[in-house]
């Protein structure tokens, strides 16, 4: 009879009672809990205290957090510098043509969350239409803007393109890589193999160094190109060689009936691969392909090698000046936030993506 | 243009060194019904999906609808949809409404605008008498509806012959009546079908012919009455008394 109350008890606890069971069963318990609980306490005081009581904000109070002795955060470095980066080496003047570049893109990745756009057809345009945008409005020399060649961007604008432009280049180029690594023709489906295996053991940085500094010794002049752009291509064959695999991954998952079923109904090949087998390997493949976005936002910070600012290394030179070098910890904790806000809501993105596409499944 | 629906003449297949269907010689003229039976591993399957090339024959001539079935890519698309096929296992498409899985084919296949095809696939569902679900997806369904879905999905590329491909075997024996029904009105409606199944009611019921199939062979043929009262070969014999001892 008691052990039977004691399991009503159980079902349905009090908050209290709920607290007291987790954390205070027993001795060990209790102590275990008051000294996580202070240490707890401890850090998330040093930290308040550290990024707001402390905390120097405005800008151009630089000589303020030199003087400061409660050792505060400077939050004034970011006050004053954080131009430097959004934008980079962007002119002071045209900056507000790169931060409308940037909400150009941002709007793009959120339309592309309403399902009216997630169609073969509507997806790619959308993108393709937002990234000609961007790049009209970064670049000029078109509709009365001044020119700002590609050595002048950097910052937050230069990562979103380094990463739009991999995207779109990659994500393409992954499917065919996909298509040919399982092409029934078994020369073809081997040396994709190959090529897919070679790429992927060699390491990203080492791939940019080619397709920057190698690259312009072996190619004809015509067909050298800025350096950005050779370096994107390098990393969205990268992104492409990871992307098939997995691709390939979530087409391996489908029953074999999924392509026979399509194949007896009188489908050819490409009404079957864009309608049958593609839609339901993205499905499966889902999880590691927002995945495979994130890691690829966050390596683009490797561009800084070969010399390009990107919103990682124009954090850095932010306060790199003499007036502001006590100000780096503030200054990479801003650029963590910016790759946070961006990170975090492709990850949520992508859980929800998960539950929507679930419906109707099995 | 000729009375056979299906030729198929010394034809022979392999998996690799094992030898699946041998030296198989069939005609099935239009509107015929054809029931294929035999014990598991006997190739019966295969030779279905041969017909319209899932499976790639070694030897031999088969023709559907005087169409020859080659390499040629343009043959085997139009033979697949003059040939609409069930399978055991249903395999509609996930993704997809019951309805958005009858009208795929037609429009990218068939070229038929959208309306039309929505028109035709909701006529055969309501043939199948599954109407109300057309906006559902096939994991909200029965298996036995699914199988229905599946029938309505292949009849609505008008194909001119029918391939079951054991279409009752996955289906919980209180739902096998009603695949079984929309087959029978199939039948009854001329259309030519060839079925690999067990479930010899229906083969008495609307077969023509009844093939016996053994280790990739052709055994023995004849009209349902002769098949099944007085069967010539010992093999025959030995299945149909298990088949009838359940």
């Amino acid at each position: 009879m008691a052990h039977a109350d004691q399991n009503i008890g159980s079902l349905q606890p009090s908050a209290l009672m709920h607290i007291k069971q987790r954390y205070f069963a027993t001795r060990f318990d209790t102590v275990i809990t008051l000294i996580c609980a202070a240490l707890a306490a401890w850090v998330l005081w040093g930290l308040i205290n550290w990024a707001l009581l402390d905390a120097t904000f405005g800008a151009n109070r630089g000589d303020v957090c030199r003087e400061d002795l409660h050792g505060g955060a400077c939050w004034s470095v970011v006050a004053t510098r954080w131009r430097i980066v959004l934008f980079g080496l962007y002119p002071f003047e045209e900056q507000w043509r790169s931060a409308i570049a940037c909400l150009v893109m941002v709007f793009v990745a959120v339309l592309s969350c309403v399902p009216w756009f997630w169609s073969a057809k509507r997806l790619p345009i959308l993108w393709i239409a937002g990234f000609a945008i961007f790049y009209v409005l970064m670049r000029g020399g078109w509709f009365g803007l001044v020119e700002v060649t590609e050595q002048n961007w950097g910052g937050l604008s230069l990562t979103i393109f380094i990463f739009a432009a991999v995207s779109l280049l990659g994500m393409p180029l992954a499917i065919i890589f996909a298509l040919l690594r399982r092409s029934k023709l078994p020369w073809i489906a081997r040396t994709m193999a190959l090529v897919i295996d070679t790429i992927r053991s060699l390491p990203l940085l080492s791939i940019m160094f080619t397709f920057a500094i190698v690259l312009p010794f072996v190619l004809p002049g015509w067909a050298i190109g800025d350096k950005l752009y050779r370096v994107i291509v390098g990393y969205a064959l990268f992104f492409a060689c990871y992307q098939a695999e997995i691709i390939r991954g979530g087409m391996q998952a489908l029953p074999a009936g999924q392509e026979e079923a399509a194949q007896a109904l009188g489908l050819g090949y490409w009404h079957r691969i864009g309608y049958i087998i593609l839609p339901q390997a993205f499905r499966n493949a889902l999880p590691p392909t927002i995945n495979q976005f994130v890691i690829t936002f966050k390596e683009t910070s490797l561009v800084t090698i070969i010399g390009f600012f990107d919103v990682m290394a124009s954090g850095r030179a932010a306060s790199g000046t003499a007036d502001w070098n006590f100000a780096t910890i503030e200054m990479y904790v801003f650029v963590a936030l910016i790759f946070f806000v961006f990170v975090f809501s492709l990850s949520r993105y992508g859980a929800y993506l998960e539950r929507r596409l679930g419906v109707g499944r099995r | 243009m000729t009375d056979m629906a299906i030729r198929i003449a010394s034809m022979n297949k392999y998996y690799g060194e094992f030898h699946a269907l041998k030296n198989i010689n069939l005609e099935v003229a239009k509107g015929q019904k054809v029931v294929i039976c035999g014990p598991s591993g006997s190739g019966k399957s295969t030779l279905i999906r041969c017909i319209n090339r899932l499976e790639e024959h070694r030897s031999g001539i088969i023709e559907v609808n005087g169409i020859e079935l080659n390499d040629n890519v343009d043959n085997i698309d139009e033979i697949r949809r003059e040939a609409g096929m069930v399978f055991q296992n249903f395999n509609l498409f996930p993704h997809m409404t019951v309805l958005e899985n009858c009208t795929l084919a037609p429009i990218l296949a068939r070229k038929i605008d959208r309306a039309e095809a929505e028109a035709t696939g909701m006529q055969y569902l309501e043939r199948v008498k599954i109407p109300e679900q057309a906006h559902k997806y096939p994991g909200e369904l029965s298996g036995g509806q699914q199988q229905r879905v599946a029938i309505a999905r292949a009849l609505c590329m008008a194909p001119e012959i029918m391939l079951f491909d054991e279409p009752t075997s996955a289906l919980d024996p209180e739902m096998i009546s009603e695949v079984l029904d929309v087959m029978v009105g199939l039948a009854k409606d001329g259309m030519t079908m060839v079925c690999v199944t067990h479930e010899m009611g229906f083969a008495r019921q609307v077969a023509d012919r009844v093939i016996f199939m053994a280790d990739g062979e052709i055994i023995e043929q004849a009209a349902p009455g002769d098949f099944f009262d007085n069967p010539q070969n010992e093999r025959t014999k030995a299945f149909l008394s298990q088949i009838v001892g359940h």
